[in-house]
Protein backbone atom coordinates (compact mmCIF):
# COMPACT_ATOMS: atom_id res chain seq x y z
CA UNK A 1 0.00 0.00 0.00
CA UNK A 2 1.37 3.38 -0.84
CA UNK A 3 1.48 6.05 1.78
CA UNK A 4 -1.87 7.68 2.29
CA UNK A 5 -3.56 5.12 0.07
CA UNK A 6 -4.14 7.84 -2.49
CA UNK A 7 -1.34 9.16 -4.64
CA UNK A 8 -0.78 12.86 -5.08
CA UNK A 9 -2.15 12.49 -8.58
CA UNK A 10 -5.30 10.90 -7.26
CA UNK A 11 -5.58 13.61 -4.65
CA UNK A 12 -5.28 16.22 -7.31
CA UNK A 13 -7.98 14.56 -9.36
CA UNK A 14 -10.11 14.46 -6.25
CA UNK A 15 -9.54 18.11 -5.58
CA UNK A 16 -9.95 19.04 -9.19
CA UNK A 17 -9.93 22.72 -9.88
CA UNK A 18 -9.01 23.65 -6.34
CA UNK A 19 -5.40 22.54 -6.55
CA UNK A 20 -2.58 23.32 -8.82
CA UNK A 21 0.65 21.64 -7.91
CA UNK A 22 3.85 23.47 -7.37
CA UNK A 23 6.65 21.45 -8.82
CA UNK A 24 10.20 22.53 -8.29
CA UNK A 25 11.72 23.24 -11.63
CA UNK A 26 14.98 24.68 -12.72
CA UNK A 27 13.23 27.31 -14.77
CA UNK A 28 15.04 30.60 -14.69
CA UNK A 29 12.05 32.78 -15.33
CA UNK A 30 11.54 35.68 -13.01
CA UNK A 31 9.37 34.91 -10.02
CA UNK A 32 5.73 35.66 -10.64
CA UNK A 33 2.64 35.07 -8.65
CA UNK A 34 -0.80 35.49 -10.05
CA UNK A 35 0.17 38.44 -12.21
CA UNK A 36 3.06 39.54 -10.05
CA UNK A 37 2.13 41.80 -7.16
CA UNK A 38 4.65 43.32 -4.80
CA UNK A 39 5.87 40.90 -2.18
CA UNK A 40 7.94 41.65 0.89
CA UNK A 41 11.37 40.14 0.45
CA UNK A 42 12.36 37.29 2.73
CA UNK A 43 15.76 37.47 4.41
CA UNK A 44 17.34 34.06 4.82
CA UNK A 45 19.10 33.26 8.07
CA UNK A 46 21.68 30.83 6.72
CA UNK A 47 25.24 30.97 8.02
CA UNK A 48 28.23 30.56 5.71
CA UNK A 49 29.22 28.35 3.98
CA UNK A 50 25.83 26.72 3.52
CA UNK A 51 23.72 27.21 0.39
CA UNK A 52 20.10 28.30 0.29
CA UNK A 53 17.42 25.73 -0.36
CA UNK A 54 15.83 25.77 -3.81
CA UNK A 55 12.66 27.84 -4.16
CA UNK A 56 10.05 26.90 -6.76
CA UNK A 57 9.48 29.64 -9.32
CA UNK A 58 5.74 29.68 -8.66
CA UNK A 59 6.13 30.14 -4.92
CA UNK A 60 8.77 32.83 -4.36
CA UNK A 61 9.76 33.52 -0.77
CA UNK A 62 8.30 36.52 0.98
CA UNK A 63 8.25 37.34 4.67
CA UNK A 64 4.45 37.54 4.54
CA UNK A 65 4.05 34.13 2.94
CA UNK A 66 6.34 32.63 5.56
CA UNK A 67 4.41 34.32 8.36
CA UNK A 68 1.13 33.06 6.94
CA UNK A 69 2.61 29.58 6.68
CA UNK A 70 3.72 29.68 10.30
CA UNK A 71 0.20 30.57 11.44
CA UNK A 72 -1.28 27.77 9.36
CA UNK A 73 1.33 25.27 10.57
CA UNK A 74 0.28 25.83 14.18
CA UNK A 75 -3.47 26.04 13.51
CA UNK A 76 -5.69 23.14 14.62
CA UNK A 77 -8.34 24.38 12.19
CA UNK A 78 -6.23 22.59 9.58
CA UNK A 79 -7.68 19.29 10.84
CA UNK A 80 -11.19 18.12 10.15
CA UNK A 81 -12.11 17.83 13.82
CA UNK A 82 -10.02 20.77 15.04
CA UNK A 83 -7.84 18.56 17.23
CA UNK A 84 -4.53 18.67 15.39
CA UNK A 85 -2.27 20.98 13.51
CA UNK A 86 0.91 20.21 11.55
CA UNK A 87 2.76 21.05 14.78
CA UNK A 88 1.03 18.25 16.68
CA UNK A 89 3.24 15.71 14.92
CA UNK A 90 6.07 18.16 14.16
CA UNK A 91 7.10 19.75 17.47
CA UNK A 92 9.90 22.29 17.30
CA UNK A 93 11.63 21.19 20.52
CA UNK A 94 11.91 17.69 19.02
CA UNK A 95 13.33 19.02 15.72
CA UNK A 96 9.77 18.88 14.39
CA UNK A 97 9.16 15.23 15.20
CA UNK A 98 6.69 13.99 17.82
CA UNK A 99 8.51 11.61 20.15
CA UNK A 100 6.31 8.71 19.09
CA UNK A 101 7.34 5.54 17.32
CA UNK A 102 4.51 6.07 14.86
CA UNK A 103 2.37 9.12 14.31
CA UNK A 104 -1.28 9.30 15.34
CA UNK A 105 -3.77 11.27 13.29
CA UNK A 106 -6.61 13.56 14.37
CA UNK A 107 -9.13 10.72 14.43
CA UNK A 108 -6.82 8.41 16.36
CA UNK A 109 -5.67 6.39 13.37
CA UNK A 110 -2.07 5.24 13.71
CA UNK A 111 0.30 5.93 10.86
CA UNK A 112 2.55 3.06 9.75
CA UNK A 113 5.59 5.32 10.09
CA UNK A 114 7.03 7.97 12.36
CA UNK A 115 6.88 11.74 11.87
CA UNK A 116 10.00 12.90 10.09
CA UNK A 117 12.09 15.85 11.21
CA UNK A 118 11.52 19.02 9.22
CA UNK A 119 15.05 20.32 9.85
CA UNK A 120 16.48 21.35 6.48
CA UNK A 121 13.52 19.75 4.74
CA UNK A 122 13.77 22.32 1.97
CA UNK A 123 16.97 20.63 0.82
CA UNK A 124 15.59 17.09 0.70
CA UNK A 125 15.54 15.57 -2.78
CA UNK A 126 12.44 13.60 -1.79
CA UNK A 127 9.97 14.02 1.05
CA UNK A 128 8.47 11.27 3.21
CA UNK A 129 10.12 7.98 4.06
CA UNK A 130 9.86 6.04 0.86
CA UNK A 131 8.08 7.86 -1.95
CA UNK A 132 10.41 9.28 -4.60
CA UNK A 133 7.51 11.01 -6.37
CA UNK A 134 6.82 13.56 -3.64
CA UNK A 135 9.53 16.16 -4.10
CA UNK A 136 7.75 19.50 -3.54
CA UNK A 137 6.74 20.67 -0.10
CA UNK A 138 3.60 22.23 -1.57
CA UNK A 139 2.52 18.82 -2.87
CA UNK A 140 3.51 16.94 0.23
CA UNK A 141 1.37 19.12 2.49
CA UNK A 142 -1.72 17.79 0.73
CA UNK A 143 -1.01 14.28 2.01
CA UNK A 144 -1.46 14.93 5.74
CA UNK A 145 -4.23 17.43 5.01
CA UNK A 146 -6.42 15.27 2.80
CA UNK A 147 -5.03 11.72 2.98
CA UNK A 148 -7.43 9.02 4.14
CA UNK A 149 -5.24 5.97 4.54
CA UNK A 150 -4.25 6.79 7.17
CA UNK A 151 -6.25 9.84 8.17
CA UNK A 152 -3.82 12.46 9.46
CA UNK A 153 -5.38 15.92 9.58
CA UNK A 154 -8.53 14.52 8.03
CA UNK A 155 -9.86 17.50 6.09
CA UNK A 156 -12.90 17.22 3.84
CA UNK A 157 -11.76 16.39 0.30
CA UNK A 158 -12.82 19.64 -1.36
CA UNK A 159 -11.16 21.87 1.23
CA UNK A 160 -14.31 23.99 1.42
CA UNK A 161 -14.78 23.74 5.18
CA UNK A 162 -11.10 24.55 5.72
CA UNK A 163 -11.33 27.65 3.55
CA UNK A 164 -14.52 28.70 5.30
CA UNK A 165 -12.86 28.47 8.73
CA UNK A 166 -9.75 30.28 7.60
CA UNK A 167 -11.61 33.02 5.76
CA UNK A 168 -13.67 33.79 8.87
CA UNK A 169 -10.61 34.79 10.88
CA UNK A 170 -9.54 38.43 10.81
CA UNK A 171 -5.91 37.45 11.29
CA UNK A 172 -6.05 35.42 8.09
CA UNK A 173 -7.88 38.17 6.24
CA UNK A 174 -4.81 40.30 6.83
CA UNK A 175 -2.19 37.59 6.31
CA UNK A 176 -3.59 36.21 3.05
CA UNK A 177 -3.93 39.70 1.60
CA UNK A 178 -0.32 40.49 2.53
CA UNK A 179 1.07 37.18 1.30
CA UNK A 180 -0.80 37.18 -2.02
CA UNK A 181 -1.28 40.85 -2.88
CA UNK A 182 -1.80 40.20 -6.59
CA UNK A 183 -4.42 37.55 -5.98
CA UNK A 184 -8.01 38.78 -6.21
CA UNK A 185 -9.12 35.59 -4.43
CA UNK A 186 -6.23 34.72 -2.13
CA UNK A 187 -8.10 32.12 -0.07
CA UNK A 188 -7.38 28.81 -1.77
CA UNK A 189 -5.91 25.45 -0.91
CA UNK A 190 -3.15 26.20 -3.40
CA UNK A 191 -2.15 29.31 -1.48
CA UNK A 192 -2.41 27.47 1.85
CA UNK A 193 0.12 24.85 0.74
CA UNK A 194 2.29 27.55 -0.81
CA UNK A 195 2.44 29.31 2.54
CA UNK A 196 3.13 26.06 4.40
CA UNK A 197 5.90 25.22 1.93
CA UNK A 198 7.44 28.66 2.30
CA UNK A 199 7.46 28.36 6.10
CA UNK A 200 8.94 24.86 5.97
CA UNK A 201 11.73 26.08 3.69
CA UNK A 202 12.84 28.45 6.45
CA UNK A 203 13.41 25.59 8.92
CA UNK A 204 17.18 25.52 8.50
CA UNK A 205 19.48 23.91 11.05
CA UNK A 206 23.24 24.56 10.75
CA UNK A 207 24.27 25.82 14.16
CA UNK A 208 25.15 22.69 16.06
CA UNK A 209 28.38 22.36 18.05
CA UNK A 210 29.64 20.19 15.20
CA UNK A 211 29.09 23.06 12.75
CA UNK A 212 31.18 25.32 14.97
CA UNK A 213 33.88 22.64 15.00
CA UNK A 214 33.85 21.83 11.29
CA UNK A 215 32.93 25.17 9.71
CA UNK A 216 33.37 27.71 12.49
CA UNK A 217 36.99 26.89 13.26
CA UNK A 218 36.29 26.29 16.94
CA UNK A 219 38.34 23.17 17.59
CA UNK A 220 36.96 22.95 21.11
CA UNK A 221 33.29 23.07 20.16
CA UNK A 222 32.86 19.31 20.53
CA UNK A 223 34.31 16.75 22.93
CA UNK A 224 37.31 14.53 22.23
CA UNK A 225 34.86 11.63 22.26
CA UNK A 226 32.75 13.29 19.56
CA UNK A 227 35.90 13.94 17.52
CA UNK A 228 36.73 10.24 17.67
CA UNK A 229 33.13 9.50 16.71
CA UNK A 230 33.47 11.71 13.64
CA UNK A 231 36.42 9.61 12.50
CA UNK A 232 34.39 6.40 12.88
CA UNK A 233 31.38 7.92 11.11
CA UNK A 234 33.42 9.01 8.09
CA UNK A 235 35.58 5.90 7.82
CA UNK A 236 34.36 3.39 5.27
CA UNK A 237 36.34 0.70 7.04
CA UNK A 238 34.86 1.47 10.45
CA UNK A 239 31.37 2.98 10.78
CA UNK A 240 30.90 3.90 7.14
CA UNK A 241 27.79 5.87 8.19
CA UNK A 242 28.65 8.65 5.72
CA UNK A 243 27.97 6.37 2.79
CA UNK A 244 24.24 7.01 3.22
CA UNK A 245 24.26 9.95 5.65
CA UNK A 246 26.98 11.98 3.92
CA UNK A 247 27.35 15.62 3.01
CA UNK A 248 26.85 18.62 5.25
CA UNK A 249 23.26 17.62 5.99
CA UNK A 250 24.15 14.05 6.99
CA UNK A 251 21.41 12.90 4.64
CA UNK A 252 23.25 12.11 1.45
CA UNK A 253 23.26 14.61 -1.39
CA UNK A 254 20.91 17.59 -1.14
CA UNK A 255 19.15 19.91 -3.54
CA UNK A 256 20.06 23.54 -3.17
CA UNK A 257 19.69 26.87 -4.90
CA UNK A 258 21.76 26.20 -7.99
CA UNK A 259 21.34 22.44 -8.30
CA UNK A 260 18.00 20.69 -8.02
CA UNK A 261 19.01 17.65 -10.04
CA UNK A 262 19.87 15.28 -7.19
CA UNK A 263 17.69 12.21 -6.72
CA UNK A 264 16.95 10.73 -3.33
CA UNK A 265 18.64 7.56 -2.17
CA UNK A 266 16.67 4.76 -0.54
CA UNK A 267 18.37 2.01 1.45
CA UNK A 268 17.50 -1.35 2.95
CA UNK A 269 19.45 -1.45 6.22
CA UNK A 270 18.65 -5.01 7.21
CA UNK A 271 16.18 -3.89 9.86
CA UNK A 272 13.94 -6.90 9.14
CA UNK A 273 14.09 -10.25 7.43
CA UNK A 274 10.68 -11.74 8.10
CA UNK A 275 9.57 -15.04 6.62
CA UNK A 276 8.00 -14.99 3.18
CA UNK A 277 8.77 -13.54 -0.23
CA UNK A 278 8.58 -9.92 0.98
CA UNK A 279 11.05 -9.75 3.82
CA UNK A 280 9.69 -6.63 5.55
CA UNK A 281 6.43 -6.31 7.51
CA UNK A 282 3.62 -5.79 5.00
CA UNK A 283 2.62 -2.40 6.41
CA UNK A 284 6.04 -0.96 5.62
CA UNK A 285 7.81 -2.41 2.62
CA UNK A 286 9.44 0.90 1.71
CA UNK A 287 10.11 1.90 -1.87
CA UNK A 288 8.68 -1.47 -2.91
CA UNK A 289 5.21 -0.21 -1.98
CA UNK A 290 5.55 2.38 -4.75
CA UNK A 291 7.45 0.48 -7.42
CA UNK A 292 6.32 -3.08 -6.82
CA UNK A 293 9.87 -4.23 -7.47
CA UNK A 294 11.05 -6.91 -5.08
CA UNK A 295 14.55 -5.47 -4.96
CA UNK A 296 13.03 -2.29 -3.48
CA UNK A 297 11.76 -4.08 -0.40
CA UNK A 298 12.91 -2.38 2.78
CA UNK A 299 14.37 0.64 1.03
CA UNK A 300 13.72 3.84 2.95
CA UNK A 301 15.21 7.30 2.62
CA UNK A 302 18.25 8.16 4.74
CA UNK A 303 16.98 11.17 6.67
CA UNK A 304 19.20 13.92 8.00
CA UNK A 305 21.01 13.03 11.21
CA UNK A 306 21.00 16.63 12.36
CA UNK A 307 19.26 16.86 15.76
CA UNK A 308 19.01 13.07 15.82
CA UNK A 309 19.55 12.99 19.59
CA UNK A 310 16.15 14.65 20.14
CA UNK A 311 14.14 12.59 17.63
CA UNK A 312 13.90 9.18 19.32
CA UNK A 313 12.63 6.56 18.72
CA UNK A 314 14.45 5.71 15.51
CA UNK A 315 14.03 4.15 12.08
CA UNK A 316 10.96 4.53 9.85
CA UNK A 317 8.74 2.70 12.32
CA UNK A 318 10.29 3.86 15.58
CA UNK A 319 11.33 0.30 16.33
CA UNK A 320 14.71 1.20 17.86
CA UNK A 321 14.56 3.19 21.08
CA UNK A 322 18.02 4.67 21.52
CA UNK A 323 21.01 5.89 19.53
CA UNK A 324 23.17 3.24 21.20
CA UNK A 325 20.83 0.54 19.91
CA UNK A 326 20.86 2.08 16.42
CA UNK A 327 24.66 1.95 16.44
CA UNK A 328 24.48 -1.70 17.49
CA UNK A 329 22.03 -2.45 14.67
CA UNK A 330 24.45 -1.05 12.09
CA UNK A 331 27.50 -2.60 13.74
CA UNK A 332 25.79 -5.98 13.43
CA UNK A 333 25.14 -5.28 9.74
CA UNK A 334 21.42 -5.64 10.39
CA UNK A 335 19.05 -6.41 13.25
CA UNK A 336 18.25 -9.86 14.51
CA UNK A 337 14.74 -10.35 15.95
CA UNK A 338 14.76 -13.61 17.85
CA UNK A 339 11.06 -14.43 18.13
CA UNK A 340 7.55 -13.37 17.25
CA UNK A 341 5.94 -12.51 13.93
CA UNK A 342 8.87 -10.31 12.90
CA UNK A 343 11.56 -12.85 13.72
CA UNK A 344 14.47 -12.96 11.35
CA UNK A 345 18.11 -12.14 10.79
CA UNK A 346 18.15 -8.73 9.13
CA UNK A 347 21.84 -9.04 8.39
CA UNK A 348 20.96 -11.72 5.84
CA UNK A 349 18.24 -9.73 4.06
CA UNK A 350 19.07 -10.32 0.41
CA UNK A 351 18.17 -6.76 -0.60
CA UNK A 352 20.23 -5.08 2.07
CA UNK A 353 22.39 -2.17 0.92
CA UNK A 354 26.05 -3.17 0.55
CA UNK A 355 26.93 -0.11 2.64
CA UNK A 356 25.44 -1.84 5.70
CA UNK A 357 28.38 -4.20 6.00
CA UNK A 358 28.67 -4.22 9.75
CA UNK A 359 31.68 -3.16 11.75
CA UNK A 360 33.52 -4.01 14.92
CA UNK A 361 33.00 -1.74 17.91
CA UNK A 362 35.90 -1.69 20.31
CA UNK A 363 36.75 0.34 23.39
CA UNK A 364 34.83 3.59 23.44
CA UNK A 365 33.64 3.38 19.82
CA UNK A 366 29.92 3.14 20.62
CA UNK A 367 29.88 6.07 23.02
CA UNK A 368 32.14 8.05 20.68
CA UNK A 369 29.72 7.61 17.78
CA UNK A 370 26.81 8.61 20.00
CA UNK A 371 28.74 11.64 21.27
CA UNK A 372 29.34 12.66 17.67
CA UNK A 373 25.65 12.29 16.83
CA UNK A 374 24.73 14.31 19.93
CA UNK A 375 27.05 17.07 18.69
CA UNK A 376 24.63 17.50 15.76
CA UNK A 377 21.94 18.92 18.05
CA UNK A 378 21.25 22.54 17.11
CA UNK A 379 19.69 24.13 20.19
CA UNK A 380 19.34 27.45 18.35
CA UNK A 381 17.08 25.70 15.86
CA UNK A 382 15.07 23.94 18.57
CA UNK A 383 14.33 27.27 20.29
CA UNK A 384 14.29 29.76 17.43
CA UNK A 385 11.27 32.02 18.01
CA UNK A 386 10.92 32.46 14.25
CA UNK A 387 9.78 28.82 14.06
CA UNK A 388 7.53 28.87 17.14
CA UNK A 389 3.77 29.05 17.48
CA UNK A 390 2.72 32.60 16.55
CA UNK A 391 -0.75 32.36 18.04
CA UNK A 392 -1.20 34.00 21.44
CA UNK A 393 -3.39 31.04 22.45
CA UNK A 394 -4.75 27.95 20.77
CA UNK A 395 -6.78 29.29 17.82
CA UNK B 1 52.06 27.80 -10.42
CA UNK B 2 48.50 27.65 -9.17
CA UNK B 3 45.93 25.66 -11.05
CA UNK B 4 42.27 26.10 -10.28
CA UNK B 5 39.28 24.11 -11.23
CA UNK B 6 35.72 23.81 -10.17
CA UNK B 7 33.91 20.56 -10.06
CA UNK B 8 30.39 19.58 -9.14
CA UNK B 9 31.17 16.21 -7.71
CA UNK B 10 30.44 15.37 -4.12
CA UNK B 11 33.51 14.75 -2.04
CA UNK B 12 31.36 13.41 0.72
CA UNK B 13 29.76 11.15 -1.84
CA UNK B 14 26.95 9.36 -0.11
CA UNK B 15 27.01 6.56 -2.58
CA UNK B 16 25.65 3.21 -1.61
CA UNK B 17 28.29 1.56 -3.71
CA UNK B 18 31.14 3.82 -2.75
CA UNK B 19 33.27 0.80 -2.05
CA UNK B 20 32.41 -1.04 -5.21
CA UNK B 21 34.31 -0.71 -8.44
CA UNK B 22 37.62 -1.61 -9.88
CA UNK B 23 39.35 1.43 -8.50
CA UNK B 24 38.89 0.41 -4.90
CA UNK B 25 40.48 -2.39 -2.97
CA UNK B 26 39.06 -3.40 0.38
CA UNK B 27 41.75 -4.12 2.87
CA UNK B 28 41.00 -6.54 5.63
CA UNK B 29 39.21 -4.43 8.20
CA UNK B 30 41.79 -3.31 10.63
CA UNK B 31 41.60 -1.22 13.68
CA UNK B 32 42.43 2.30 12.72
CA UNK B 33 45.64 3.49 14.10
CA UNK B 34 44.80 6.77 15.72
CA UNK B 35 48.05 8.34 14.66
CA UNK B 36 49.45 9.26 18.00
CA UNK B 37 52.49 10.77 16.41
CA UNK B 38 52.96 14.41 17.15
CA UNK B 39 53.66 15.17 13.50
CA UNK B 40 51.37 13.58 10.91
CA UNK B 41 53.08 12.57 7.70
CA UNK B 42 52.60 10.87 4.35
CA UNK B 43 55.05 8.13 3.40
CA UNK B 44 56.07 7.56 -0.21
CA UNK B 45 57.45 4.06 -0.65
CA UNK B 46 57.91 1.22 -3.12
CA UNK B 47 59.40 1.44 -6.60
CA UNK B 48 61.04 4.82 -6.08
CA UNK B 49 64.67 5.82 -5.86
CA UNK B 50 64.09 7.74 -2.65
CA UNK B 51 61.48 6.85 -0.02
CA UNK B 52 59.99 9.92 1.60
CA UNK B 53 58.25 10.84 4.81
CA UNK B 54 56.56 14.17 4.22
CA UNK B 55 55.20 16.40 6.94
CA UNK B 56 53.13 19.53 6.50
CA UNK B 57 56.33 21.53 6.76
CA UNK B 58 57.87 19.53 3.91
CA UNK B 59 54.81 20.07 1.73
CA UNK B 60 54.86 23.78 2.54
CA UNK B 61 58.30 24.07 0.96
CA UNK B 62 57.24 22.39 -2.30
CA UNK B 63 55.48 24.02 -5.29
CA UNK B 64 51.96 24.80 -4.05
CA UNK B 65 48.74 24.26 -5.96
CA UNK B 66 45.05 24.55 -5.23
CA UNK B 67 41.76 23.22 -6.54
CA UNK B 68 38.21 24.29 -5.84
CA UNK B 69 35.41 21.81 -5.35
CA UNK B 70 31.70 22.20 -4.79
CA UNK B 71 29.91 19.58 -2.76
CA UNK B 72 26.22 19.91 -1.96
CA UNK B 73 26.44 23.64 -2.51
CA UNK B 74 29.48 24.24 -0.32
CA UNK B 75 32.56 25.41 -2.19
CA UNK B 76 35.93 24.49 -0.71
CA UNK B 77 39.38 25.57 -1.82
CA UNK B 78 41.93 22.86 -1.12
CA UNK B 79 45.61 23.64 -1.09
CA UNK B 80 48.56 21.31 -1.26
CA UNK B 81 50.99 19.80 -3.71
CA UNK B 82 50.33 17.95 -6.98
CA UNK B 83 50.81 14.23 -6.42
CA UNK B 84 53.11 14.16 -9.47
CA UNK B 85 55.48 16.61 -7.77
CA UNK B 86 55.61 14.38 -4.69
CA UNK B 87 56.33 11.31 -6.83
CA UNK B 88 58.94 13.20 -8.81
CA UNK B 89 60.67 14.10 -5.56
CA UNK B 90 60.75 10.39 -4.70
CA UNK B 91 62.26 9.59 -8.08
CA UNK B 92 59.30 7.88 -9.71
CA UNK B 93 59.61 7.72 -13.53
CA UNK B 94 57.58 10.63 -14.88
CA UNK B 95 57.68 12.82 -17.98
CA UNK B 96 60.20 11.47 -20.48
CA UNK B 97 61.04 8.60 -18.15
CA UNK B 98 57.48 7.32 -18.22
CA UNK B 99 57.80 4.83 -21.08
CA UNK B 100 58.20 1.12 -21.63
CA UNK B 101 57.98 -1.00 -18.52
CA UNK B 102 57.51 2.12 -16.38
CA UNK B 103 54.04 2.49 -17.89
CA UNK B 104 52.97 -0.55 -15.88
CA UNK B 105 53.52 1.38 -12.65
CA UNK B 106 50.64 2.13 -10.30
CA UNK B 107 50.26 3.93 -7.00
CA UNK B 108 48.29 2.68 -4.00
CA UNK B 109 47.01 5.51 -1.83
CA UNK B 110 46.27 4.25 1.67
CA UNK B 111 44.32 5.80 4.52
CA UNK B 112 44.90 5.31 8.24
CA UNK B 113 41.75 3.16 8.44
CA UNK B 114 42.98 0.78 5.74
CA UNK B 115 40.96 2.24 2.85
CA UNK B 116 42.96 1.99 -0.36
CA UNK B 117 42.53 3.31 -3.88
CA UNK B 118 44.71 2.88 -6.95
CA UNK B 119 45.93 5.26 -9.63
CA UNK B 120 48.12 4.44 -12.60
CA UNK B 121 51.33 6.44 -12.73
CA UNK B 122 50.35 7.52 -16.23
CA UNK B 123 47.13 9.19 -15.16
CA UNK B 124 48.98 11.03 -12.39
CA UNK B 125 51.54 12.50 -14.80
CA UNK B 126 50.46 15.92 -16.12
CA UNK B 127 52.60 15.29 -19.22
CA UNK B 128 50.52 12.18 -19.93
CA UNK B 129 46.96 12.96 -18.90
CA UNK B 130 44.64 15.76 -17.92
CA UNK B 131 43.45 14.65 -14.49
CA UNK B 132 44.04 16.73 -11.38
CA UNK B 133 45.42 14.97 -8.32
CA UNK B 134 46.16 17.14 -5.33
CA UNK B 135 47.76 15.97 -2.13
CA UNK B 136 45.92 18.46 0.07
CA UNK B 137 46.95 19.62 3.51
CA UNK B 138 44.60 22.58 3.94
CA UNK B 139 41.06 23.65 3.12
CA UNK B 140 39.98 27.28 2.95
CA UNK B 141 43.26 28.36 4.47
CA UNK B 142 43.05 26.05 7.50
CA UNK B 143 45.06 22.86 8.07
CA UNK B 144 42.97 19.72 7.53
CA UNK B 145 41.73 18.12 10.74
CA UNK B 146 39.34 15.52 12.10
CA UNK B 147 37.68 13.16 9.64
CA UNK B 148 39.86 14.16 6.70
CA UNK B 149 43.04 13.49 8.65
CA UNK B 150 45.88 15.94 8.18
CA UNK B 151 46.22 14.93 4.52
CA UNK B 152 43.88 13.82 1.79
CA UNK B 153 43.82 13.45 -1.95
CA UNK B 154 41.44 15.68 -3.89
CA UNK B 155 40.61 14.54 -7.40
CA UNK B 156 38.22 17.10 -8.89
CA UNK B 157 38.43 15.50 -12.31
CA UNK B 158 36.88 12.28 -10.98
CA UNK B 159 33.10 12.22 -11.25
CA UNK B 160 32.76 10.64 -7.82
CA UNK B 161 34.59 11.35 -4.60
CA UNK B 162 35.53 7.77 -3.81
CA UNK B 163 39.19 8.20 -4.80
CA UNK B 164 39.55 11.53 -3.01
CA UNK B 165 40.86 9.51 -0.14
CA UNK B 166 40.74 11.06 3.32
CA UNK B 167 43.09 10.26 6.22
CA UNK B 168 45.90 9.70 3.72
CA UNK B 169 48.99 8.08 5.23
CA UNK B 170 50.95 6.60 2.35
CA UNK B 171 51.53 6.39 -1.38
CA UNK B 172 53.04 3.08 -2.42
CA UNK B 173 54.51 2.86 -5.92
CA UNK B 174 54.34 -0.57 -7.56
CA UNK B 175 55.73 -1.64 -10.92
CA UNK B 176 54.09 -4.64 -12.56
CA UNK B 177 56.77 -5.20 -15.25
CA UNK B 178 60.38 -4.90 -14.16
Amino acid sequence: MRRGGASIAALLLLLGAVITTSVITTATTAPTRGGGGAVAPFVWDIPAPFPRPPVPHDNPMSSHTVELGRHLFYDTRLSGNGRQSCATCHRQELAFTDGRARAVGSTGMMHPRGSMSLANIGYAPALTWADPRVTALEEQALVPMFGTSPVELGLDPDGASLLQRVRADDVYQRLFAQAFPADSAPFSVTNIVRALGAFERTLVSMRSPYDRYRYGRDRNAISESAKRGEMIFFSGQRGGCFQCHGGWNFSGAVRYDGDTTVSAGFFNTGLYNVAGAVSYPSSNTGLHAITGRIEDVGRFRAPTLRNIAVTAPYMHDGSIATLEAVVDHYAAGGRTIASGPQAGVGRDNRYKSPSVHGFVLTGTDRQDLVAFLEALTDSVFLRNPAFANPWPHEP
Amino acid sequence: MIHRTTSRYALAAAMPFALAGASVLRANPLVAQQAATATPSVRVTGAVTQSLTLTAADLASMPRASVRTTSNGITTTYEGVWVADVLKKAGAPLGNALRGAALSTYVIAMASDGYQVVFSLGELDPEMANGQYLLADSADGQPLFGETGAFRLVVPTDKRGARSIRMLTSLQVVTVRK
